[in-house]
């Protein structure tokens, strides 16, 4: 239901809303925004279907219409952005010419509601209410009856025979030109389902193959035996020889035993027998919902192979199970079959069966190891596209009537797809990702007012979680875990510390939230079932990037969605569940780091604000009314000298800290002495700039500077105690709290630390790319001889601050244990949990704890993963190459104003942020922005001899760029870009 | 003094089996991070002369590579004014733990042998180099004369 709210749907009894949506909306019942959404809806899939396929018309001159010849080749979803694009212009409309007749007929399908602006009404509204009387057959077979009869039914009498029947009788009453008395096809494998195919072409008739298809694609039953994984191939190969050679048209009888050869193939004799037994069976499990869950589980272990003995742990427990019997590669061929072809009955028959089986699936709850092997099957259609009209068609139409049926199984049933999708459809998710962002934009687009409670949107986007965390399960995995809690190790650090007597500093009177940034009600239910996190995986298949939504992300309007989560958070204080409020912030991989920093200004406001106000209530009410009433605003107040900067500041935190932590959330506030600054953010604007300077300054002994990376990391042999790293943890904490950004250089593993998880061998990459190589060569080496060659003990050195060689036991008498392939990981593992973690974990546990005294109560967890929470602090990445310009110094013959050193600016000046990037690592070895800029990397630019064909080439250890004078600007663009992006790999000198 | 195990043993390695090309290798006393030697070339021009090297091995050897420095001037076109080489095998992109000096070494003394024109660290060198080499090669062996070491007796 294109339209219809989430919450509407759920209050209605299932089978009145199913049959309302469907027949009342077609006779125009709805509300006016309901049919204008619709209208809007119908048009612009007139211009997709304009740009897709034409109006038919061979004389077209409309430059927007495909028939025109003019419009270029675009993907899908180009299509679907331009389609959106000339909706706004009002672009010119073609008529659809009486060639092109298939495409009313599959607007109106898109939805019920569409026939009031359709040409044809008449005869959509025949089909439309043909299949409301088939949904509704089925429905009575499961509903309590009498009411659905009554209420929604229009042929009452034709679906009660049927319902006697069982299986015998179709029950497909849509299937008009099928001959009504051709058995109902209980089942379909690739094979048959494709020599079917071959026959019907060749008798130039599909009444067949659709009968069949609407059969098994409308119900759950008989989808969840089709298309099974056949465990012996010979069998089915033998199978597909007999239908190599069919007779020229096939009857009824020999269509029969051909699915009785289907049956036998996949499964044993039984099945045919036990097929009919399980439609009565259903007709009586089905009479109520709760009955249904007693008695499917039983019939399961009778007729679906869903746990063949080689696979006991599907039987074990299949929510842990990725297990799938369905056969992937056979649908794909069927796939690409069916909307390869160019008869629309076939692909128009799948697509109202399937819309048939999800809403039946999302109304009924029947039983979900079928359900999951139907969606896996419905889905994977839905994603292995080619790009043609009819695919996109059923991807319009079907896809978000499956996300609301997937969206409606119990967590269980999710995470089990979940695993299904990550261990065989891994190389769909993409598509599939792409398919549900597509679904989004254009209801959002349609309905920007009401995103909260678009069922369509909620569903799309709760089926894209589902992806989110197949994506990550389909990705290489970090073992062991950095989600070990910090807590666990610091208390055996803790005793061993106090054990050579240093006593952590106890200054601040603070204890730590249990697990801070992440209310415990928004924890993932999905995420605790699977087991998996996001921060689990360094490299996912889908960058998560792609997660995000813009268009959703830009008309979110964070304010209400934070009431919304707000709402949700009190409700479950309270214990009352069950409501329809929705916020996205529980889908956090779907906004942009931009509307989620709107989410955490949002809150920290709120929390400011509640200093105010004695009930959440009342502050609610009040939110965004800011300083009407005349109370003093309770400030975080710090006064600070400028000479005296970084003392005052630290002192007067101290302070607060000390005495009273919770004043650290109020506003802060601050003021230079004598200056008559007041601070609107402003002035603690400044004030951040400053003492992140002061701090971050080596020279202050709190940091050093990593020469490798430029990066900030803790003095190991500090000379201040533990309070100051809480003081400055708190510095930073307030700089997020307060939406002001650093300048901090932190390489990423400090923001993965920060969120409570720990350093491990894969954090080193950033924070040492030379050691993370070299640690990585050494694990990847295969020989016996290890021990002779690297000639490495688990005794290792670093330098310290004053540059004194300092070693390292990484196990006890680790100077005797030499490193060979049996230890080889654990030695990398030891080593950077000591770099990482042990060496600094004074200073660290100090920092954190301040960073938590601000942000503990914040949503930071939720919302943000430690990469976006770096740009939090630092703000995105920008290149000041205008800076870098102004710095180069130039020989060999070159100077700032040879023509190629002009054109070589301007070309570089042009470049897109990644192209600029990777010209950084070209010539200086690093994408990071040193501290104070891209003026500090003093980039030399030498004359690599007259114009010839060599590329330029570069020396990493001294930033020198060596540019043969190119005869012209083009082969200088040419040979650059050549140059920067096949730069993987250090050419022999 | 304290130095990673395997530092030790190169060292040792080196001064019991000296390469022909590489000679009078030395740890600083208090410190054996860093070591000199001598580069013997074989090919003209440089074999007129020695040159004295500096290897400075950081704390995390062999994790992390050894930077070279030349303490004799030399006219090459790899090598700067200031004895900065620019040696693939140590940098970081390139450097591998199994790599040993004496393999770093050879790498130099190979370099010096055979200059590399193609990447130079000083452009108008390797023009000269490969546009005229007579008047590179006597520069060279002037350059030689005037400032390299003595080469070792044997």
């Amino acid at each position: 239901m294109s339209g219809g709210g989430g919450g509407e749907e759920e209050q209605h009894l299932p089978g009145v809303s199913s049959a309302s949506g469907s027949a009342a909306g077609t006779a125009g019942g709805r509300a006016t925004p309901e049919m204008k959404r619709s209208a809007v809806r119908s048009l612009i899939q007139r211009y997709f279907h304009q740009l897709q396929s034409g109006c038919g018309n061979a004389h077209c001159s409309n430059a927007n219409c495909a028939s025109s010849g003019k419009v270029a080749p675009m993907t899908p979803n180009e299509v679907a952005a331009r389609a959106l694009q000339l909706f706004s212009q009002d672009a010119q409309l073609c008529e659809p010419s009486t060639s092109a007749a298939s495409s009313p007929q599959d607007v109106d399908m898109l939805s019920p509601n569409d026939s009031s602006s359709s040409s044809s009404g008449s005869s959509t509204s025949t089909i439309t209410s043909a299949s409301t009387t088939t949904t509704t057959s089925r429905q009575s077979q499961s509903t309590p009856a009498a009411v659905v009869v009554a209420v929604a039914s229009s042929n009452p009498d034709q679906s009660t025979p049927q319902l006697d029947l069982g299986g015998v009788e179709p029950s497909s009453g849509d299937s008009e030109p099928c001959t009504p008395t051709l058995p109902p096809v209980q089942s379909l494998d690739a094979n048959g389902l494709m020599a079917l195919y071959e026959q019907c072409r060749a008798a130039d008739s599909y009444d067949r193959i659709c009968h069949a298809i609407g059969d098994v694609f409308s119900s759950v039953d008989r989808l969840s035996k089709s298309f099974i994984r056949s465990a012996e191939p010979a069998a089915s190969s033998s199978l597909q020889e007999l239908l190599a050679n069919p007779p020229e048209a096939l009857n009824k009888e020999q269509l029969r035993t051909l699915e009785g050869e289907h049956d036998k193939d996949e499964d044993s004799t039984q099945q045919v027998e036990e097929g009919e037994a399980t439609d009565d069976g259903e007709a009586i499990a089905c009479a109520g919902p709760e009955a249904e869950t007693e008695a499917e589980p039983e019939e399961e272990d009778e007729d679906v192979p869903m746990a063949q003995p080689t696979e006991t742990t599907a039987e074990d427990d299949p929510p842990q199970s990725s297990d799938t019997q369905v056969d992937l590669p056979g649908l794909r061929r069927v796939q690409r079959l069916l909307f390869g072809c160019q008869t629309r009955a076939i692909t128009d028959k799948l697509t109202s069966s399937v819309i048939q089986l999800a809403e039946w699936v999302h109304y009924m709850r029947p039983d979900w190891e079928k359900v999951i092997h139907c969606l896996v099957i419905c889905f994977d259609l839905a994603t292995n596209t080619n790009n043609s009209v009819v695919d996109m068609d059923y991807l319009d139409r079907v896809l978000p009537k499956l996300c609301h049926a997937a969206a409606s199984m119990p967590v269980p049933a999710q995470a089990r797809l979940a695993r299904i999708w990550a261990a065989h459809c891994s190389d769909q998710l993409q598509a599939l990702v792409a398919a549900c962002q597509q679904q989004i934009t254009l209801q959002v687009l349609l309905d920007e007012e009401s995103m909260r409670e678009n069922g369509s949107i909620i569903s799309v986007t709760k089926v894209l979680k589902i992806v989110f965390y197949a994506n990550i399960l389909a990705s290489e995995l970090e073992r062991p875990s950095c989600r070990v809690p910090l807590e666990d190790r610091t208390e055996t650090a803790a005793t061993s510390a106090s054990g050579s007597g240093i006593v952590e500093d106890d200054l601040f009177a603070y204890n730590s939230v249990l697990q801070p940034h992440m209310p415990k009600f928004a924890e993932d239910q999905l995420e605790k079932a699977l087991q998996v996190s996001a921060i689990d995986c360094r490299r996912p298949l889908v960058p998560l990037e792609e997660f995000y939504n813009e268009a959703l992300s830009e008309n979110i309007q964070m304010h209400h969605d934070y009431l919304s989560y707000k709402t949700l958070a009190m409700e479950s204080e309270i214990g009352s569940g069950q409501t329809n409020y929705f916020s996205f912030m529980l889908y956090a991989f779907i906004l942009t780091p931009a509307t989620k920093v709107d989410a955490l200004y949002y809150d920290s406001r709120m929390r400011m604000y509640s200093e105010r106000y004695t009930s959440l209530y009342s502050m609610l009410n009040n939110f965004g009314q800011e300083g009407q009433d005349g109370t003093p605003r309770p400030d975080l107040k710090l006064t600070v000298r400028r000479d005296q900067l970084i003392n005052d500041a630290l002192i007067g935190l101290e302070l607060v800290a000390m005495s009273n932590p919770k004043d650290l959330k109020k506003q802060l506030v601050v003021e230079f002495v004598g200056e008559q600054g007041i601070d609107e953010g402003g002035v603690s604007k400044e004030f951040f700039q400053l003492i992140v300077e002061e701090i971050f300054n080596p020279a202050f002994g709190m940091f050093i500077q990593q020469e490798e990376t430029n990066n900030m990391w803790f003095n190991a042999t500090p000379f201040e105690n533990g309070a100051q790293f809480t003081l400055i943890g708190i510095i930073i904490g307030l700089a997020i709290y307060n939406n002001v950004i650093l300048a901090v250089n932190f390489p990423m593993v400090v923001y993965r630390k920060l969120m409570g998880y720990c350093g491990t061998f894969a954090d080193l990459n950033d924070w040492s790319p030379a050691l993370y190589k070299s640690l990585k060569s050494m694990v990847d080496y295969q020989g016996q001889d290890m021990e002779e060659v690297f000639d490495q003990t688990f005794k290792i050195s670093y330098s310290n601050v004053f540059g004194e060689l300092v070693e390292h036991e990484l196990v006890p008498n680790g100077k005797e244990v030499l490193v060979g392939q049996h230890n080889k990981q654990l030695f990398v593992n030891l080593y950077s949990d000591f770099l990482l973690n042990t060496n600094i974990q004074q200073q660290f546990n100090a920092f954190r704890k301040g960073f938590e005294m601000v942000t503990d109560e914040s949503p930071l967890k939720l919302l943000f993963r430690p990469e976006e929470i770096e740009m939090l602090v630092c703000g995105s990445r920008e290149f000041d190459f205008v800076e870098l310009e102004n710095s180069t110094e130039y020989e060999g013959g070159y100077t700032d104003e040879t023509q190629i050193i002009q054109d070589f600016w301007s070309i570089v000046h042009a470049m897109p942020n990644e192209s600029k990037r990777k010209l950084l690592e070209f010539t200086t070895g690093s994408a990071r922005v040193p501290v104070g800029g891209l003026k500090c990397l003093r980039l030399l630019i030498t004359r690599h001899g007259p114009d010839s064909d060599r590329l330029p080439t570069s020396h990493t250890c001294f930033n020198v760029l060596l540019l043969p004078e190119y005869s012209s600007r083009e082969k200088l663009e040419e040979r650059l870009m050549k140059a920067i992006n096949y730069s993987k790999g250090f050419g022999m000198l | 003094m304290t130095a990673p195990r395997r530092l030790r043993k190169e060292l040792s390695d080196l001064q019991d089996n000296t390469l022909k090309a590489f000679r009078d290798i030395k740890a600083d006393d208090d410190n054996l991070l860093r070591w000199t030697g001598l580069i013997v070339p074989d090919n003209p021009p440089y074999n007129k002369g020695a040159f004295r090297i500096e290897i400075n091995f950081p704390a995390e050897y062999p994790f992390k590579p050894p930077k070279i420095n030349f303490k004799t001037r030399i006219y090459h076109p790899n090598i700067d004014e200031k004895g900065q080489v620019c040696l693939p095998i140590i940098s970081t992109e390139n450097w591998k733990p199994a790599t040993r000096t004496d393999q770093v070494v050879q790498a130099l003394v190979d370099l010096i042998n055979d200059p590399e024109p193609e990447h130079p660290l000083r452009a108008e060198l390797a023009e000269e180099f490969l546009k005229d080499r007579k008047k590179f090669v006597k520069n060279a062996e002037d350059y030689t004369k005037k400032h390299s070491e003595k080469r070792p007796a044997d």
